[in-house]
């Protein structure tokens, strides 16, 4: 059984060619059909924004890449030296451990991110649905799915947001408890404030006012967000109604101003997320005391300190996926292994047997039942040491054996003239 | 006098005194046995959030179970009178042990542990330095033998509950503010409670104790009107006085909204420590002005 992981990623492939080279579910589907069909692979194509990959398994011996590189260049209408450059493949053990790796998302571009695992599953399912995988991949991508369980569970990998938004959001909970009778205020319509405004949105503030310099924009994300528009001229008056600022405008210069700001009358504590760049709130007005700002900078912090936190687990994630992987090798390898042995020492067996009766039949009447015994003991002694040395040379070979050519399972089989 | 006494050991007044079982295993329980198990789940605690380690997590809050199942039993079995600073620190300890195993529960992700058990401990030991009280007969003065004495501890006992209460919240209001302060990264170091959550907390626990402290110096000038021990320029009086007042002053500020969180915080901690002075200053004597 031969295991093949081939494709490209962000690591070593702009995103111009990722974007040629990707699969749209439709594409996947119609690839999938032809990898199985016309060449005889199980399969499954990964396609995320980060990376185009397929990983293949078939019985027969699997051409290393290159026919195969081919049938991705053909399926986009590229040439292959536009391709191949691109392309890295993997095989056996290499290309488990490279899934593994994946899916555990220790080769994602922001490590431990949570999306990547999803994509795995749902390019399996996928496969799946389309009844072009097989018992290896089945396997393959199930582990797959507990190996990244494991790894997000057993290390700190996963742990901690990355994202801005995210980031924003976790400082604002530092400050609130509730948000049923805050009042949150967005200032501007800029789009690095969306998925901020999204998250803030979803702890289901009292209310959501939204102020712009063009009243449009104003009301089409208060509309977005089931807030309210409100008239720019009106920015103190919010400001001091507010718990919680967001602002992303696109203004030169700061629109508060820290003098303004301490104009305002305000008798509770306010959270300001200021992740406009240039900056929207004079950061003099941070005192932790009444009013805590943030802006772009802290929340790179939070995503930066994150990430240095991630990587601190990658040593001990990268230790459960080698020893999953090799497991899982081993595992196949078993596998493969262990109906030869089956075969074999029941087709001696039989062959022990047919003797055994014949010797009885002719020395019929000469023996008694404690010799007979004997005779078939010794019979099955000698069949075991017999068995012995071959039955362990092949665990031994398949302990060591990681590539997809079992020379010594093959010569058994001649040998022996055990089918496949 | 019976009456007063069963009333004076509160809780503990359920059975009969008399029978007590397994009374030998009880003398065997000492302070020692609930300061270790405290201290234990203490450095577990801070062990879980320096490490992260869910088995220290758990350790401490084995460790403080069992310190206060101990705790339970010494109070249990030795019964000492509430007018007394030694019992009433320990059971201002006890109740705050509750709040600690229930705050851990509740809030498994956040640093509790490590505000609340010092200040466990710390009452405990001023407890050891007071001392024990006095054998029962030894009692003379005036409101160890009247309804009054008792009802006047056990009502500034209840509201010293809450001056601890909001104590804790006040320090740990202040450690959360100046972590927004210096803009660390959330999730890092001590997991704390929201600064709102830990502002009504406060708020909460100033509330609770003012109506408390109030009936509680109204028993003590009945009380003091009958003393002849105790004169209106006591300094336990004074002190109690000065308390009131200043819960009185945090209350009015904090309705008219001119004060901050963070003045709040600061005033209750100086309250705080007006318990202390008072109690110290109540030295080998019953508590209460």
């Amino acid at each position: 059984m031969e295991l093949l992981a081939l494709g490209c990623s962000y690591r070593n492939t702009a995103v111009e060619v990722r974007e040629q080279l990707a699969f749209t579910d439709e594409q996947a589907g119609r690839a999938l059909e032809r990898l199985a069909s016309e060449l005889g692979y199980e399969a499954v194509i990964l396609s995320t924004c980060n990376r185009v990959e397929l990983y293949l398994a078939r019985s027969g011996p699997c051409p290393l890449g290159g026919d195969l590189t081919r049938f991705l260049a053909d399926f986009h209408g590229l040439s292959l030296d536009r391709v191949r450059p691109h392309v890295y493949a993997y095989r056996q053990l290499d290309a488990v451990r490279h899934l593994f790796r994946v899916s555990a998302s220790l080769d994602s571009m922001l490590i431990g991110e949570g999306q990547i695992a999803g994509q795995v599953k749902k390019a399996y399912e996928k496969a799946l649905a389309l009844g072009v995988t097989g018992p290896v991949l089945n396997v393959l991508f199930m582990q797959a799915r507990k190996v990244a369980r494991r790894v997000r569970t057993e290390t700190g990998i996963s742990q901690g947001h990355v994202s801005v938004s995210s980031a924003a959001v976790d400082y604002v909970r530092e400050v609130f408890d509730h948000f049923s009778d805050k009042t949150v205020l967005v200032i501007g319509a800029g789009k690095m404030g969306e998925l901020t405004l999204k998250h803030l949105a979803a702890q289901r503030p009292a209310r959501i006012l939204v102020t712009n310099r063009s009243p449009d924009k104003a009301y089409a994300v208060a509309a977005g967000c089931g807030g309210e528009a409100v008239a720019w001229d009106r920015l103190d008056e919010v400001l001091a109604q507010a718990h919680i600022v967001l602002s992303t405008t696109g203004a030169p210069e700061p629109i508060v101003t820290r003098e303004r700001y301490l104009k305002i009358p305000r008798r509770h504590t306010v959270a300001i997320l200021d992740i406009a760049v240039p900056r929207d709130f004079d950061p003099r007005i941070h005192d932790g005391d009444q009013t805590f700002l943030f802006n772009i900078d802290d929340l790179m912090k939070v995503r930066e300190a994150t990430l240095a936190r991630r990587r601190d687990h990658i040593a001990p994630a990268e230790s459960i996926v080698e020893a999953e992987a090799q497991k899982f090798v081993k595992d196949i390898a078993r596998r493969r292994v262990g109906p030869v042995i089956d075969r074999l020492t029941k087709s001696l067996e039989e062959k022990r047997r047919e003797i055994v009766t014949k010797l009885f039949l002719r020395l019929n009447g000469k023996l008694s039942d404690g010799d007979k015994q004997y005779i078939e003991g010794a019979f099955s002694l000698l069949q075991n040491q017999f068995l012995h040395g071959p039955i362990r040379a092949l665990n031994d070979e398949t302990a060591v054996t990681t590539g997809a050519r079992h020379t010594l399972l093959e010569a058994m089989r001649k040998l022996f003239h055990l089918p496949e | 006098m019976e009456a007063g006494y069963l009333f004076l050991v509160g809780p503990f007044a359920y059975t009969k005194l008399g029978k007590r079982a397994n009374a030998d295993t009880m003398d065997r329980i000492t302070i020692f046995c609930f300061v270790a198990s405290y201290t234990l789940a203490l450095m577990l605690e801070l062990l879980h959030s320096w490490r992260g380690l869910i088995a220290a997590r758990i350790g401490a809050l084995l460790s403080g179970l069992a310190g206060l199942v101990a705790h339970t039993l010494f109070l249990y079995s030795k019964q000492p009178p509430l007018i007394w600073q030694f019992s009433w620190l320990l059971f201002v300890a006890w109740v705050l042990v509750v709040a600690y195993l229930t705050g851990a529960i509740h809030y498994r992700r956040l640093t509790w542990g490590i505000f609340v058990l010092p200040l466990v401990l710390a009452l405990v030991g001023l407890a050891v330095l007071f001392g024990q009280p006095p054998e029962r007969g030894l009692w003379t003065t005036y409101e160890t033998h009247t309804l009054w004495g008792p009802v006047h501890a056990t009502l500034l006992l209840l509201a010293s509950v809450g001056v601890c209460v909001g104590f804790l919240a006040s320090i740990m209001y202040l450690f959360q503010a100046h972590r927004l302060r210096t803009k660390a990264t959330p999730g890092t170091g001590l997991r704390m409670l929201s600064l709102e959550k830990l502002e009504e907390m406060n708020r909460r626990a100033i509330w609770a104790a003012f109506p408390l402290l109030s009936a509680g110096m109204i028993a003590g000038v009945v009380l003091l009107s009958r003393s002849e021990v105790v004169s209106w320029t006591d300094p336990r009086v004074l002190s109690t006085v000065v308390l009131w007042l200043l819960f009185a002053v945090v209350l009015f500020l904090r309705i008219a909204s001119f004060l901050r969180a963070r003045q709040v915080a600061m005033l209750t901690i100086v309250a705080f420590l007006l318990l202390l002075c008072s109690l110290v200053l109540s030295h080998n004597q019953p508590t209460g002005g």
